[in-house]
């Protein structure tokens, strides 16, 4: 073993390199500086505070400031002095509290029986769930005309014809239509938050209800929903958020059943001339409920989070319904049916029907609507175009922005981190509405009109779900994998693009893919942003519906939904042969 | 350990064999705060050419956060790390780790899931921009030196967690560091594995030459690991010495019941011996004992003067032996006693203290009570 031994000449080099030279020392004081990591940071946040800070501060201003730059809230007084606009509040203020409770009473039991019980059917509900969760309402609203409009819906139709009816008992074109269609939308939120709670109960906390002698009912009520209370306080507060900041489905209904909510005032004040400072103001009180939720979530949902939920559901933990099973069967069934089956088939039927109202018949199945929105001369082709590019740039854009800041919130320590993470998550919680006034004030003197305009509001929307989604990613990979890589030699770039990428690949592919697939089905932002020449997909289909035109809005909606699907198909199918190969 | 084409150029530099040849690592009154606490409050060390320095200390004592800083992943608030004599990090400075020519091994090995055994290992090679044969070969010997060559193309999720815990020391050592960092790397390995790591490690060392500084918390690893073991806790160094001395001769009550199980008694000084540099202490709880001390507290020690005495578990005898003279036995009360296989580890009271005494033999209690003495020559007082 003599032969065998340990440093020598190199350290020796190292030493004389090292020197007493005045060069060598400066370089090294420069290298210990690491500028490329200070512009990384502040390019990052240069980019947040454009993105997401400036609209905000805009918003607010216009809102609060006249002309005079004086501060005053006279403009409040006089937006919500416009006629009709209170009713619309009201109105907004009414659909939340429908569409939360709805969603809570359809979407609670649902889970407890997909989890807990033997009932059969219980695949069918999640996979529903899953089927309206990705379907904006704006869509679903093309399938509910087809088949609940009054009179000339299908399902009318069939119920006056031949169930005896003296008049259609269906109307999708209410207030009660457009809860429905919120409600079928934003139930799979509460569904998969409550599901995955009383999945991740470890079964020992109700067994150790048992053994002390609580029967299974007891158990229930005093052991098991108070664990899944943080997650149906979480899933309400995204419902609520949803519903009042939902723009798509009541834009749609509205127009029709002529009423109003905010957010579909806030669109009409946008309409030529524009009133800005209106607009903002009437676009603060869902701001201000926005950050009064977010807050509540906050410290009353993470102070109830010292829960250990972890675990997976035990056999032992199923109930057995008995004959009560069938009912419950039928009741999945029947959800499955009205939330799933029916809209998309509606969907898809309609799509190729050669006008609503024509009977269905195999004669009556024609492939004109798609020949036309692929015509070149119509405006639907171009409107392809323009989504498939915003969501190809969005999904890059946030992908990498996503990844930078996560990083930089993950792996430094410097003053001010936590703004970075707070930041984005105001984005996360800030109506699509509200926020594309502010995006409109802030760059519309810079890119009226293009496609820039619109690509910087998805951007600045959805970036909050490539970068928790990243984060995540990078908050698994231990420091000390790439600590490991600084110190056999690489410099932190180095040490990035060889470990700390490679290892993330994964959570930024998913972003990228959510990313496009939500870019693609954007309406709120884009109905606002969009001018005669930059119109995208989900805008033109609304202006199908509007125009009564609603076998070409099933058409691109089944483009919208399809492209969309088979893109979280394709990711999951990436998914799940890498984390194959790697366990 | 296969003597492998893994040689080096020179011959392994042996600790104090330069003298002229600065520290391979020095740390003067080294601070950090991390927080309100002070992890490290004022750490001086410095480790020889070849050296094998353990940091030993309970968790949160300050070893860990010590190594990150000669790594260069945490900056000092203040005093300075210098490696081969040039400045690395002080307050104002910080050279990066990457530019720092040193080896780590991790607690939780970090080996890249993405990459192969023989991946991992070439990586420094590759960032140091060696040719592609040389690293090769490099990496064939190294991997041999662990005895990894087998496995060289199996991914890290294909290993145990011994067989990952060797791809992460071979990494370590592919670069050919002026320092191996190693951070309690086999907390994570069970048992058996574990005693069995620390002779190995031991063997490469010293077969290496190879300067390391070790951060554990256990003190058998160190025992073994170590040419010297610097105590720590609370952010500063309680000793520094060799295995022997630190066990053997404690200077703080800390170091003393830190590193195996100690009885610390009480009691006044009867007698100073300062020729035979010892005291003859008179117990609390009974009994005189013949006890060795540091030079420097003999110097202020007088008759009458307060004392704590040393004595570990196996140094307590139960039978009564030819006792010179001053010594008087402990008696002591049995309280209950447990066979361990090599020895019984009995517990007894005297007064209101508790003894515990490792015997061989299984003792004779005459209405269970007993006398002890202290094996002469193991008593030691702690200052």
């Amino acid at each position: 073993m003599s032969e065998i031994s340990f440093p020598g000449t190199a350290v020796t080099d190292r030493r004389a390199a090292h020197g007493a030279s005045a060069d060598a020392r400066l370089l090294r004081r420069i290298s210990a500086l690491q500028p490329v990591r200070l512009l990384v940071i502040g390019l990052s946040i240069a980019i947040l505070l454009a993105l997401i800070a400036y609209p905000l501060a805009l918003l607010t201003g216009y809102s609060l400031i006249d002309a005079q730059g004086h501060l005053t809230f006279e403009t409040f007084e006089k937006a919500f002095a416009r006629r009709g606009m209170w009713q619309a509040t009201v109105n907004s203020g009414w659909l939340v509290f429908f569409v939360t409770a709805g969603a809570c009473a359809l979407g609670i039991p649902l889970a407890w029986l997909v989890a807990r019980t033997d009932a059969p059917g219980k695949s069918l509900v999640t996979l529903a769930a899953g089927i309206s969760f990705v379907i904006p309402t704006f869509i679903s609203v093309i399938s509910w005309i087809f088949l609940a409009a009054p009179n000339s819906g299908y399902l009318n139709r069939l119920a006056t014809g031949y169930l005896g009816f003296s008049s259609a008992p269906l109307n999708i074109m209410s207030f009660t239509g457009l809860v429905f269609i919120e409600i079928v939308g934003v139930y799979p939120l509460v569904f998969f938050a409550v599901n995955a709670a009383l999945n991740n109960i470890d079964a020992s906390h109700e067994q150790a209800a048992r053994i002390l002698g609580a029967n299974r009912w007891r158990t229930t009520l005093t052991i098991t929903l108070p664990m899944v209370r943080p997650a149906i306080l979480s899933a309400v507060i995204l419902v609520m958020l949803d519903a009042l900041s939902s723009f798509g489905a009541p834009a749609a209904i509205g127009t029709m059943a002529n009423f109003s909510v905010i957010t579909t005032k806030i669109y009409d004040l946008l309409k030529f001339p524009p009133q800005f400072n209106y607009a903002a103001a009437v676009a603060m009180p869902i701001l201000i409920f926005t950050a009064i939720s977010l807050l509540i979530q906050k410290y009353a949902v993470r102070a109830e989070n010292f829960r250990t939920l972890t675990g997976k559901a035990t056999p032992e933990q199923i109930v057995k319904l008995g004959h009560w099973r069938w009912l419950a069967g039928g009741f999945c069934i029947v959800v499955a049916l009205i939330t799933a089956v029916l809209p998309v088939g509606a969907l898809l039927l309609l799509s190729v029907l050669s006008s609503f109202g024509a009977p269905i018949s195999l004669a009556n199945l024609v492939g004109k609507h798609y020949a036309l929105i692929f015509d070149e001369n119509f405006a639907a082709r171009a409107s392809i175009l323009h989504s498939m590019l915003l969501a190809l740039a969005a999904a890059t854009v946030c992908a990498t922005l996503g990844l930078v800041l996560g990083w930089v919130v993950e792996r430094f320590r410097f003053f001010g981190r936590e703004l970075i993470g707070f930041l984005v998550m105001i984005a996360y919680g800030f109506p699509s509405i509200a926020y594309a006034v502010g995006i409109l004030m802030g760059y519309v003197n810079l890119f009226y009109g293009t496609l820039t305009l619109i690509l910087i509001a998805y951007a600045g929307k959805l970036l909050p779900i490539a970068f928790v989604l990243v984060r995540n990613g990078i908050q698994q990979l231990s420091t000390d994998l790439e600590e490991a890589a600084r110190i056999s030699g690489a410099g932190w770039l180095r040490s990035i693009k060889d470990v700390t990428f490679p290892l993330v690949r994964g959570s930024v592919g998913i972003a990228w893919v959510l990313v496009f697939s939500l870019s693609l089905r954007e309406l709120s932002m884009s109905a606002i942003l969009a001018q005669s020449d930059t119109q995208v997909m989900p805008t033109v289909v609304l202006q199908f519906i509007e125009d009564g035109a609603v076998e070409l809005a099933a058409a691109l909606a089944v483009i919208i939904v399809g492209v969309s699907l088979s893109m979280l198909a394709f990711i999951r199918l990436v998914t799940a042969r890498k984390t194959a190969t790697i366990s | 350990m296969p003597a492998t084409a893994f040689a080096h150029e020179a011959a392994a530099a042996k600790p104090a064999a330069a003298p002229q040849a600065p520290a391979r690592l020095e740390l003067r009154n080294l601070r950090k705060s991390l927080g309100a606490t002070a992890a490290v409050n004022g750490i001086d060390l410095k480790v020889a050419p070849g050296e094998s320095v353990v940091l030993l200390g309970p968790s949160g004592c300050g070893k860990t956060t010590t190594l990150r800083m000669v790594a260069g992943f945490l900056q000092p608030d203040g005093g300075e790390v210098h490696l081969d004599g040039v400045l690395s990090s002080s307050a104002t400075f910080a050279l990066p780790p990457e530019k720092r020519r040193l080896g780590m091994v991790f607690q939780t090995y970090a080996i890249w899931p993405h990459k192969t055994v023989a991946d991992n290992v070439a990586y420094g090679l590759e960032v140091a921009g060696r040719r592609r044969a040389e690293i090769r070969a490099e990496v064939a010997a190294v991997l041999d030196l662990v005895q990894l060559g087998a496995l060289a193309n199996r991914f890290p999720a294909e290993l145990s967690g011994g067989q990952q815990q060797r791809v992460a020391l071979a990494r370590a050592l592919a670069t050919k560091p002026s320092l191996l960092l190693l951070d309690e790397p086999l907390s994570n390995l069970d048992a058996s594995l574990r005693e069995e790591m620390r002779f190995e490690l031991r063997a490469l060392q010293k077969n290496l030459g190879i300067t390391t500084l070790y951060v554990t918390h256990d003190q058998d690893e160190a025992l073994v690991l170590a040419d010297r073991i610097v105590v720590m806790n609370k952010g500063r160094i309680e000793q520094i010495g060799t295995p022997e001395e630190v066990y053997r001769t404690p200077a703080t009550r800390f170091v003393g019941s830190f590193i195996g199980i100690a009885n610390l008694l009480e009691g006044e000084i009867a007698t100073v011996d300062r020729a035979g540099e010892r005291v003859l202490v008179a117990l609390d709880i009974g009994g005189r004992v013949w006890s060795r001390a540091p030079r420097s507290w003999l110097d202020g020690a007088v008759t009458g003067g307060r004392a704590t005495v040393l004595l570990r578990p196996q140094d307590i005898e139960l039978e009564a032996a030819e006792h010179p003279g001053a010594e008087q036995p402990i008696a002591a009360a049995f309280l209950s006693e447990s066979f361990l296989g090599e020895h019984y580890e009995l517990k007894l009271a005297a007064g209101e203290a508790l003894l515990r005494v490792q015997s061989r033999r299984r003792g004779t209690f005459a209405d269970g009570r007993a006398q002890l003495w202290a094996r002469p020559g193991s008593a030691w007082v702690v200052a």
